[in-house]
């Protein structure tokens, strides 16, 4: 399949040979469109005429599919990055020196080319170095990058182009100055600050209530000790299928979860520490013996019921777990 | 009767006595069950170093007492001979290791380790008990582990009236797993004698705020430098004390106390820990120690500020003072963000970045997000580790707020920080587990001191003679407004015997449940050496798995004492400490090319790697291999590391992508993709394997797969060595062809193959290039 598509592109030069006019002039015409609309926006006979052999010029392709109907998300990701690339490049080399053109060819204007590279997915990049001069390769075939980690930014496309024509000058990719953010962030500074000021003598009771610091305190530490930092870092999913059209809550293995696993966990450690809270402080500042009475059965039935779940649970993530509580 | 007969004992001075003679008794005979539960792997293997590490610092040690201190000291301290780095590249010279670069700086030596089990072993032979050093290094854990659980004692008593708690602490910093887990016989490693280090300096430190005494801060600062000198997580220590005072102070509580203890502490620890050759000028020069600088001078701010106020009693002049001091905090932190955007103060370094930034490892240092330790931690792990803690933690928390002392506010930090922290990295559980001991010790504490009271209240009728605790709750409720909102009635008591016995009866099953899992996940988990594995018969009986010794011994007596041996890093060390041979790699990890080298050579084909070979003099290569066994932590399975970590290095030769097959699964059977088949590591593992089966029946136990019916073909090099469970592989790297031909044509020779056939072999190969 790769190959298959290897081999129509290196045919592809050979093809449009006998239609090119002298290779000197393409470049500069190329150039100089560069400068009005960067990257260039392509179609299949620009495409073509651009990427003919022979070629004194580098040249790289975004092949991408930016419509909507065909739902790639990865393109429209790095569209912006592509043409922050493509402008900083046009304005960092108005002479032409680095002698490398950038081509946008969208699906719906380059369907024939996208046929005859027998392409089934995009956005895919391709690189054609030149055939004579500088950083020149003999067969001329482009090297073709796949988008299989994500979408890149435009330093690290840069440097993929760097890696593949060592010589010659880059520009700097310069990226425009986010006035909105700054003025947004200064806005938001200044009215918090405003805020705090006026509200202080409200504030102030809040900051200082030792509840209010105890709960986010005790929320904090559940959110931790449940795993939730493993959700963040590994994204794994908030729950998964057990195969059989139901939903599984645990995962299997002891150092996998899911995200409704760890609320679960945090949801049984919380009502276990609240139930030794309230048989430590709350318990004994009742003054009625009866309800006393009552309040240490069901407390102390809740802390023993869940702590066997807890268990039964623990052993559903570690096959050889031995010890269990009686209700589960 | 027997009550009667008691009754001397327990009252007035002689029950004091009798008190402290009984907690002294327990605190013994908790050291003494933290020091058994520890003996697991002594007991079923024997007195042996384990895992990788410890290796290293065990031969540290052996040069420390072999050479003497002084001799180890200069070795450190030859400052006028040699500059920093060549001192360390003459060490590793010495210990041969990083072929041919030398290590340049002491990346993870912190001496204390070796100085302390060094001083040990002198003691021993003045009281003339010649004690072999290997088992002072064995039980140096342990027998630490012991003073971890007093000193635990010691600090969770400084937290409340409670006289159980501190006793409940002890005991479960003695057996809980989750710091057995570092510091089990045999298990030499720099955190067996930080732990204590770190409890008893957060002792000292307590104390000091307290008393406001600069003896105790005197102290923290010698115990902070002892924690310098042993282990890296003294960080830990250097930001959270600041973070304490920083706390203290914006919640108004500034006082003298904190400035007396806070300014000793800072003053003589931070002269302390820069005596130390590794961290040298660190301490003003890296973000890490910036926090313990700043609090320093904001301290110093508020002090000279609350003095002039004291002079001066004008409103306006102290709005004046107040807004003086947040001025300059804020220009200061300004001008130190500056001089961390310039380069003057050293940035975060990698392994602290990524505990904020959790994704910067990932991507940017493969190496560190590489090592299992560096892993997220699953909540099984903390089930796993802390038992009922986990869920006594929190409610141990909300009880400080009771209080909410300078002490209770330390806990409460220190419980959300390591949490945190304990969350992003398996290996920090370590720190974590202290805190919870005592939070867990606090909880559990008050419970039994409310249910295990003999006397009952009588209804409607609020009694102040309850017990220790429920004096100190009341007396809290009573005086503090702001209390919490399940304390603000006063303390009666429990009144009937049923709920009295039933909760005592439940938290008992809880504890005893405890020391059962403890138990368990200590002989099942946490007690393999790892440098000897144990399997176990059908006939139930214990076999020895020796592998991994009887490969390091065939090295020390097959190979020249120069020998080169590359490896995978995580066995440099066992290499270095066993085998007495220089290795490439070891186990630290300071030079990211150099190891990426390593990976290259392991993951590329035999044409490319061999050069790699002989550019560093390697002699010989050794892999581990777990296929026949079903060893799971074997190099095959670790492949994708050194893939990633050389990918870094050199991103057009090497591509993850290529050793998955198209549907992106990791295979070594048929259908393995050509760049698997072809790299070093997959040929050296399975060369000659099939040769175990009968024909097509090969299979690999690790990965459960059948392997290809034709094994694969090596041609620079030739086995040298396979040891008794196919554990460890040697391979010998074949010298240059004596008449030049390639060795891939020189072994079709010897096979007897026409040249037709290898020319057409080296025409696939050019198609594979592209």
């Amino acid at each position: 399949m790769k190959c298959s598509g290897l081999l129509a592109l290196a045919l592809l030069p050979l093809l449009c040979l006998g239609a090119q006019k002298a290779s000197g002039g393409r470049f500069e015409e190329f150039h100089a469109r560069s400068q009005s609309s960067a990257p260039l926006r392509l179609d299949d006979a620009s495409y073509d005429q651009i990427t003919a052999a022979p070629r004194n010029h580098s040249v790289v392709v975004l092949l991408t599919a930016l419509e909507a109907r065909f739902g790639c998300q990865l393109c429209r990701d790095f569209q912006p990055e592509w043409d922050l690339l493509g402008n900083s490049w046009a304005k960092g080399d108005r002479n032409g020196e680095s002698r490398i053109l950038l081509g946008t060819l969208d699906f719906a204007e380059g369907k024939e080319t996208f046929r005859k590279l027998m392409l089934q997915t995009a956005p895919i990049m391709l690189l054609f170095p030149p055939t004579s001069g500088q950083n020149a390769k003999p067969d001329g075939q482009p090297v073709r990058f796949d988008f299989t980690a994500g979408p890149q930014s435009a330093e690290s496309v840069v440097g993929w182009i760097t890696r593949h024509l060592p010589e010659g000058p880059k520009p700097a990719i310069q990226r425009p100055l986010n006035y909105f953010r700054i003025i947004t962030i200064t806005t938001t500074l200044l009215g918090i600050v405003t805020f705090i000021s006026v509200a202080y003598p409200y504030i102030l009771p809040v900051i200082q209530n030792r509840n209010l610091w105890a709960a986010i305190s005790l929320i904090t530490i559940l959110l931790f000790t449940s795993g939730h930092m493993f959700n963040h870092i590994r994204k794994v999913p908030y729950v998964a299928g057990d195969g059989k059209g139901g939903i599984s809550y645990f995962a299997g293995g002891f150092s996998n979860q899911f995200g409704m696993e760890t609320q679960i966990v945090a949801a049984m450690y919380g009502t276990l520490s609240f139930a030794t809270i309230a048989l430590a402080l709350k318990v004994p500042r009742m003054s009625d013996p009866k309800k006393q009475q009552l309040a240490v059965f069901v407390w102390g039935g809740i802390m023993l019921g869940m702590y066997s779940f807890l268990l039964s649970v623990f052993r559903i993530k570690n096959g050889g777990y031995p010890f269990h509580l009686p209700p589960f | 009767m027997v009550a009667a007969a008691l009754e001397p004992f327990l009252k007035g001075d002689t029950g004091r006595n009798t008190r402290g003679l009984l907690r002294l008794i327990i605190l013994c005979t908790i050291a003494g069950a933290a020091v058994a539960s520890r003996l697991f792997s002594v007991i079923r293997f024997e007195s042996i170093i384990h895992e990788f590490d410890p290796w290293f610092n065990f031969r540290a040690t052996k040069y420390l007492v072999q050479n003497g201190f002084y001799s180890f000291w200069d070795w450190f301290d030859d400052k006028d001979v040699l500059d920093n780095g060549d001192r360390w590249r003459l060490m590793h010279r010495e210990l041969g290791t990083w072929h041919p670069l030398g290590r340049v700086t002491g990346g993870t030596l912190y001496p204390g380790l070796m100085v302390t089990s060094g001083i040990i072993y002198h003691i021993l032979r003045l009281l003339s008990m010649p004690v072999d050093i290997r088992n002072i290094c064995v039980l140096l854990a342990p027998g630490f582990s012991g003073l971890t659980a007093f000193a635990s004692y010691l600090i969770t008593s400084e937290m409340t009236t409670s006289p159980s708690a501190g006793l409940l602490a002890a005991a479960f910093m003695g057996i809980t797993p989750g710091y057995i887990s570092r510091s089990v016989a045999g298990s030499y490693d720099n955190e067996a004698i930080a732990i204590f280090l770190l409890v008893f300096t957060f002792y000292l430190w307590i104390k000091a705020v307290k008393n406001g005494s600069a003896m105790w801060g005197a102290l923290t600062a010698l115990f902070y430098g002892y924690m310098v000198s042993a282990w890296g997580g003294y960080v830990f220590i250097t930001n959270l004390l600041p973070l304490h005072a920083f706390v203290l102070i914006c919640m108004g509580r500034y006082s003298p106390r904190l400035y007396v203890s806070y300014s000793t502490w800072f003053a003589l620890g931070t002269l302390a820990s820069m005596q130390i050759p590794f961290v040298g000028f660190l301490p003003i020069r890296s973000s890490e120690h910036m926090s313990a600088l700043g609090v320093f001078g904001l301290v110093q701010l508020v002090a000279f500020v609350e003095f002039v106020r004291q002079q001066v009693p004008n409103k306006q002049f102290q709005t004046l003072l107040r807004g003086l001091i947040l001025v300059i905090f804020a220009v200061s932190m300004g001008a130190l963000v500056l001089l961390t955007v310039s380069g003057v103060i050293a940035p975060w370094s990698g392994r602290f970045y990524s505990l904020w930034d959790t994704g910067y490892a990932k991507i940017h240092i493969p190496i560190i997000a590489s090592v299992s330790e560096h892993q997220p931690t699953a909540w099984p792990a903390f089930f796993f580790d802390l038992n009922l803690m986990i869920w006594l933690f929190p409610a141990g928390v909300y009880m400080c707020f009771q209080q909410l002392k300078d002490e209770h506010v330390f806990v409460v930090i220190y419980a959300v920080l390591a949490s945190y922290f304990a969350g992003v990295m398996v290996r920090l559980m370590l720190t974590l587990t202290p805190v919870v001991c005592i939070a867990a010790a606090l909880a559990l504490s008050s419970i039994l001191d409310t249910y295990l009271v003999a006397d009952n209240p009588t209804p409607k009728e609020a009694r102040p003679n309850g017990q220790a605790t429920g004096d100190v709750v009341k007396n809290a409720a009573d005086y503090i407004k702001d209390s919490l909102r399940s304390t603000r009635n006063p303390v009666l008591g429990i009144y009937s015997y049923i709920s009295k016995a039933s909760v005592v009866g439940a938290v008992t099953t809880y504890l005893l449940l405890f020391v059962l899992h403890c138990t368990w996940v200590t002989s099942n988990a946490y007690s393999s050496p790892s440098v000897v594995l144990a399997s176990k018969l059908p006939d139930g009986s214990q076999h020895i798995i020796d592998d991994y010794r009887e490969a390091y011994y065939w090295l020390r007596q097959n190979t020249a004492e120069k020998a080169k041996i590359m490896s995978w890093w995580d066995y440099g060390y066992q290499i270095g400490g066993m085998a007495d041979r220089p290795t490439l790699v070891d186990n630290n990890t300071w030079n990211n090319t150099h190891i990426a080298t390593v990976g290259k050579a392991m993951s590329s084909r035999e044409e490319v790697s061999y050069p790699i070979l002989r550019q560093h003099d390697v002699d010989y290569v050794l892999i581990v291999f777990g296929g026949l066994l079903g060893y799971s932590g074997d190099d095959i399975n670790k492949f994708l590391w050194m893939v990633r970590i050389s990918e870094g290095i050199w991103p057009e030769e090497i591509n993850e992508r290529n050793y998955f097959t198209a549907r992106g699964e990791y295979r070594v059977d048929d259908e393995a993709t050509p760049t698997m088949r072809n790299s070093l590591m997959y040929k050296m593992s399975y060369y000659n394997y099939n040769a175990l089966f009968p024909a097509g029946q090969a299979q690999d136990r690790v990965r459960g797969s059948k392997l290809p019916a034709e094994g694969p073909q090596l041609s620079t090099m030739e086995e040298a060595f396979t040891s008794e469970n196919w554990i460890i592989r040697i391979y010998k790297v074949k010298d240059l062809d004596n008449v030049g031909r390639d060795h891939t044509s020189a072994v079709a020779f010897d096979k007897g193959n026409k040249k037709k056939k290898t020319a057409k072999r080296r025409g696939a190969r050019v198609l594979r290039v592209e």
